[in-house]
């Protein structure tokens, strides 16, 4: 289809990103998750990856850093072929990446400052620890948490817990960051102030940043590209305006929120409430 | 459709066990490079105090009960042949050789492993095992090695006080309340039960702390989602190591056996 629309088409599928994947498909057993994916990601931009719940984006950001191996395609980080690599020499690649998860995936049984230190000892043979208590409130501070050192993930709420696993994202100085539906569960103030977190990070430590999320706000406000997935299709791929104006009734219905009248006549169809209802009238007889 | 369906169930089945031979040589490996790597005591040290010493206290009552409960049932049948002396040799090498270990092992599978499958499991649920691997960690290396190694040295420990404790028990109703002879029950254990029967025991329980470890971060690894996927992760670790844990001991008992007739000769207790 030829987009006549207003706006920028920003595909760049065999470019030279900083992570491209080349027709990645992906299956759970029989079901096709992704299909025939290729996509190149700028070094130094935002992109956002919307659609709905189920339609694959969760599994298409854990293949930019390969926690999930496609079953075919290929995966290039800086122009390096990775998907073939084994899990000993990954870890060495995942060191340039920082993931942002979905619930935030703190360590339960570790305080703030273990945390966050975690990639740190993890790689650091003899760290200075001067210097790692230094960097720690520096992180904490860049994501507003200073003084949260001591605390423990029960004792914070779910946009402090999702603040601090972002310190943690950041902590060996990533050249990408991956969030993972960064602002679901969080009221409208908070994750407002994960998107300012996200701009704040993109300005000041000059990453490459994929979002995963399905809060147009959200994608509207931290997104240099859109990429619309639906059912494991890259449907639409462009900035925000060419995603606003795009003809595709899927793409339309999604970033307004609005069900579509296939779906709506669907639901119209299935049972109605009247069946199982009860009425004040049904007891009064018991009475 | 029968044939489809149990050839499916095959392949999964075949499946699996490929994919827990890779996980516990996974482990091994990783266990052999974590003991030989000082930055990783302090896990090793803090699964130890949760697998090794706060296990103690159970495992020390089931070995007491083990040993008390011997005593009672054996007592009468050699006090009929007259051989009541003999009392401390049947308890005591039934003890160290095969009951304290085994009931050791299994109270640890039940103790531990359950504890184990569930923290793993969640952990995995929740994507904390994600986030060890996206930050460039082996997961295997920083959860499941520490916690082999824990199971692999402190389980034949456990099993020393099971033992210690089953012969105590059975000393004490033998001696205490059935009124053997307390000269001449030492006198026959110290001549039935020999330092082999000791280390059988103690041996055994290397393999015993090193299957329950293995299964358990297995089945956490690999737990399904939502709080039944724990549950039956739970489950499910604590029936194969409990099965594991007596395959185990037939095979030991078997080799250990074969071994003792090649350098020395089988002797009557009695």
């Amino acid at each position: 289809m030829k987009q006549q629309n207003k706006g920028k088409n920003t595909n760049t599928k065999n470019g030279d990103g900083i992570i491209v994947l080349k027709n990645v498909i992906k299956k759970f057993s029989a079901k096709i998750v992704l299909e025939n994916i290729s996509l190149a990601i700028e070094k130094g931009k935002t992109t956002v990856v919307i659609g709905p719940s189920g339609c694959g984006k969760t599994v298409l950001i854990k293949h930019l850093i390969l926690l999930l191996r496609p079953t075919s395609g290929e995966v290039y980080f800086k122009g390096q072929r990775i998907d073939n690599l084994n899990e000993g020499q990954l870890n060495q690649i995942r060191t340039h990446y920082g993931f942002l998860f979905q619930g935030g995936a703190l360590f339960d049984s570790l305080s703030v400052t273990e945390n966050i230190t975690f990639p740190i000892r993890q790689h650091c043979e003899t760290p200075d620890w001067n210097q790692v208590g230094e960097l720690v409130k520096s992180k904490l501070a860049m994501v507003g948490l200073d003084g949260f050192q001591n605390y423990y993930p029960a004792n914070l709420s779910g946009g402090q817990r999702k603040r601090v696993a972002l310190a943690r994202a950041i902590a060996l100085n990533p050249e990408v960051i991956l969030y993972d539906e960064p602002t679901t569960g969080l009221d409208p103030i908070r994750s407002d102030v994960i998107n300012e977190l996200i701009l704040k990070l993109q300005r000041e430590l000059n990453v490459t940043s994929v979002v995963v999320t399905h809060d147009m706000t959200s994608a509207y406000k931290v997104a240099d590209r859109i990429i619309m997935l639906h059912k494991g299709k890259i449907i639409a791929d462009g900035d925000a305006d060419f995603i606003r104006n795009h003809p595709h009734p899927i793409v339309q219905h999604f970033i307004k929120g609005q069900v579509s009248d296939d779906d709506l006549a669907v639901l119209r169809m299935s049972g109605t409430m009247s069946q199982a209802q009860f009425l004040p009238r049904d007891f009064e007889q018991d009475l | 459709m029968i044939i489809g369906t149990v050839g499916a169930k095959t392949i999964e089945g075949v499946n699996n066990m490929g994919r827990f031979a890779r996980f516990a040589w996974q482990s091994m490996i990783a266990s052999f490079r974590s003991s030989i790597s000082p930055c990783t005591y302090p896990l090793i040290w803090t699964q130890m105090n949760i697998i090794g010493v706060r296990s103690v206290p159970v495992v020390m009552i089931t070995g007491a009960f083990v040993g008390m409960t011997l005593a009672v049932q054996a007592y009468d049948q050699l006090a009929g042949m007259g051989l009541e002396e003999h009392l401390g040799v049947l308890i005591n090498i039934s003890v160290v050789k095969e009951l304290g270990p085994v009931l050791a092992a299994v109270m640890l599978a039940g103790r531990i492993g359950g504890a184990l499958t569930a923290e793993l499991g969640t952990m995995n649920v929740t994507e904390q095992i994600d986030a060890v691997r996206s930050m460039g960690t082996d997961p295997v290396r920083y959860l499941a090695a520490p916690r082999v190694l824990a199971c692999l040295l402190l389980t034949p420990v456990l099993i020393i006080y099971a033992d210690l404790m089953g012969i105590i028990g059975g000393y004490f109703v033998s001696v205490v309340q059935l009124g053997i002879n307390s000269r001449a029950y030492w006198d026959f254990s110290a001549s039935g039960v020999e330092l082999w029967d000791v280390s059988i025991g103690i041996i055994k329980g290397l393999f015993f702390g090193v299957a329950i470890a293995v299964i358990s971060c297995y089945k956490g690894f690999t737990c399904k989602e939502g709080a039944h996927g724990v549950g039956q992760a739970c489950t499910e670790a604590f029936v194969a190591s409990f099965i594991s844990i007596l395959a185990l001991d037939f095979a030991l008992a078997v080799i250990f056996k074969a071994i003792y007739n090649t350098f020395w000769q089988i002797k009557s207790l009695v």
